[in-house]
């Protein structure tokens, strides 16, 4: 099987969901990466040992690189191809699909050979239902939910190609990009992840959950609520539409337990819970529950924890 | 400007889905079925388009009985008019299917309006798949502009601008119209109905096509659901709940020390 994966590139760096789409690639069959633009990234990607193809187009446009990933997929014959689950491969996956005239399976947690075929999971309804699926396409298409594969191993270099897809059918001009975040927020490499949401009433008293963060030494996490009311930014979101995350510990203050968050903070190590709510249900994913106000309950605890150290 | 959103009927995202034990698949009878949430932003943002810029916004839906009282309500909250997609055969199917079928609802869309649209709208993704395929897949079916995850759009002659959110920020894109738009959450909540948008929308009539009214031909398919599991439930551990706060906090302190947490 010939699998060719789109490898994302953010500021010069490969993107970690890229690598583990490249992984699981390298597990099913043959991997062709593929970069748009970069020589410099195409170098780094191919120290992962899949052949490299990179492909002079503009990396900043999405109809440029889609147009790039098809011109490759045919030009390899591809069998399938592979996508991150970061915000370009869930555009892009979908739109290479619907041009190859196939299906595509996006937040794919694992893939097993079903003769010929691959057999996909992926979570539904924010992860209390599993699916199973089959693309009866001829060509594979999927995205890999981040954290579902560890990035390949690193070795000898492998073969960079140079390639010019031609002519792409551009219909979106891009005016401006900005950044309006610039605080490094590492939730998927964290230890300890301390994470409020709405039970945490206002702005103010969301300070408590940075507060415990800073004496643990931990990242600041937060429900979809807690973001949507602007008490912090979005990269510290934790959930289905947010960041999956394994710390080996995970408090989560004020938050009731949608499966939306919960389906993101499952494979934590240890779950702290703290709300008023006694029938709560990130209670019963909890290792340990306290049951009380967590606006009450954190300046003790950060008072304990200093206490101890 | 005409604007079209695509809204998607789904069990309310409040509540857990769980498989049915009988039948093995997800079982979403009892759950209230409410508009997706992504599919409401799409309305707020439209009709805060069209009161600052002029136009209409028709909401359009395929689904099964009981979409058209989701419709009445989208009415009440900024739509003109809407449309209603039922068919036995519109319940088959996968992304694909569904895009391919949208598209051609355009079409009847567009003659019951009476004018063509300049701008389509989907949420970013549904609630309950939460695969985020359709309006990339339908921007595809029409050859047209796409940008996902807008979340404000400013006129510009005859180009519109979509700005995009990313994990960092925003890009803006311009795009020719028509042009196909999957919507987030922009800084602010759609309305709530007022009185006598709530009247005047309870009194709506819904027009609703079958497949063959709508002049819609067979759909692709490609995927296929093999089987639905539960995941490994995780045991729940000890609850501590004392009367005084400082008494259940020095009871969890000495579980996280005794579990070497902390």
């Amino acid at each position: 099987m010939e699998i060719l994966v789109y490898i994302e590139v953010k500021e010069g760096e490969l993107v970690q969901g890229s690598l583990e789409a490249l992984a699981a690639a390298k597990e099913l069959g043959n991997a062709t990466a593929l970069v748009a633009g970069d020589a410099d990234a195409a170098a780094k990607a191919a120290v992962y040992g899949a052949p490299v193809v990179c492909a002079k187009v503009d990396a900043a446009n999405p109809d440029a690189i889609l147009g790039a990933v098809e011109a490759v997929c045919k030009a390899k014959n591809a069998d399938a191809v592979f996508f991150a689950g970061t915000q370009w491969g869930k555009d892009l996956a979908p739109r290479l699909a619907s041009r190859a005239k196939t299906g595509c399976i996006t937040d794919v947690t694992g893939m097993e050979k079903d003769g010929d075929a691959i057999l996909y999971t992926r979570p539904a309804f924010g992860g209390t239902v599993i699916e199973k699926m089959k693309n009866h396409g001829a060509l594979q298409v999927c995205t890999i939910r981040s954290g579902s594969y560890s990035k390949p191993e690193a070795g000898a270099p492998a073969s960079i190609e140079e390639c010019d897809p031609g002519e792409a059918d551009i219909r979106v001009k891009v005016l401006e990009a900005a950044k309006e975040i610039t605080e490094a927020v590492n939730l998927e490499g964290a230890d300890i992840i301390v994470s409020g949401g709405r039970g945490m009433g206002s702005k103010e008293d969301f300070q408590l959950v940075v507060e415990l963060a800073k004496v643990l030494g931990a990242t600041v996490g937060a429900s979809r609520p807690a973001i949507e009311d602007g008490w912090i930014s979005r990269a510290h979101q934790v959930g289905q539409s947010g960041k999956i995350v394994a710390p080996k510990l995970y408090i989560a203050c004020g938050i009731s337990g949608a499966m939306q968050h919960i389906s993101g903070a499952i494979g934590s190590k240890y779950i702290v819970a703290i709300n008023k709510d006694p029938d709560a249900s990130i209670f019963s994913v909890a290792d340990l529950g306290l049951v009380g106000d967590a606006k009450q309950i954190i300046p003790l605890l950060i008072e304990e924890i200093k206490k101890r150290k | 400007m005409e604007i079209l959103i695509f809204v998607k009927q789904v069990p309310d995202d409040g509540i857990e889905v769980h498989l049915d034990p009988a039948a093995g698949t997800p079982d979403t009878a009892k759950i209230d079925k409410i508009a997706n949430a992504f599919d409401t932003y799409a309305l707020e943002l439209a009709a805060r388009y069209v009161e600052a810029n002029g136009g209409n916004v028709t909401v359009a839906a395929i689904g099964p009985d009981g979409t058209d009282s989701m419709l009445k309500n989208l009415i009440a909250v900024g739509a003109k008019k809407a449309y209603l997609f039922k068919d036995p055969s519109f319940e088959q199917g996968d992304e694909a299917s569904t895009a391919n079928r949208l598209a051609q609802l355009v079409k009847k869309c567009e003659a019951e309006n009476g004018a063509p649209y300049d701008l389509i709208l989907c949420g970013k993704e549904s609630t309950d798949e939460i695969s985020g395929q359709v309006g990339a897949r339908l921007a595809e079916e029409l050859s047209l502009p796409f940008v996902s995850s807008v979340i404000e759009i400013t006129p510009d002659g005859d180009k519109l601008i979509a700005k995009q959110e990313t994990d960092e920020g925003y890009i803006k894109f311009e795009t020719a119209m028509p042009a196909v738009y999957t919507i987030a959450k922009p800084g602010y909540d759609p309305r709530y109905p007022n009185i006598k948008a709530k009247m005047a929308a309870r009194k709506a009539v819904i027009p609703t096509f079958s497949a063959a009214d709508a002049g819609v031909s067979e759909a692709p398919c490609y995927v296929e659901c093999v089987s639905y599991t539960e995941p490994p439930k995780r045991e729940a551990g000890l609850k501590i709940q004392e009367k005084e706060v400082a008494d259940t906090v020095a009871k969890a302190m000495e579980i996280l020390i005794k579990d070497k947490v902390l």
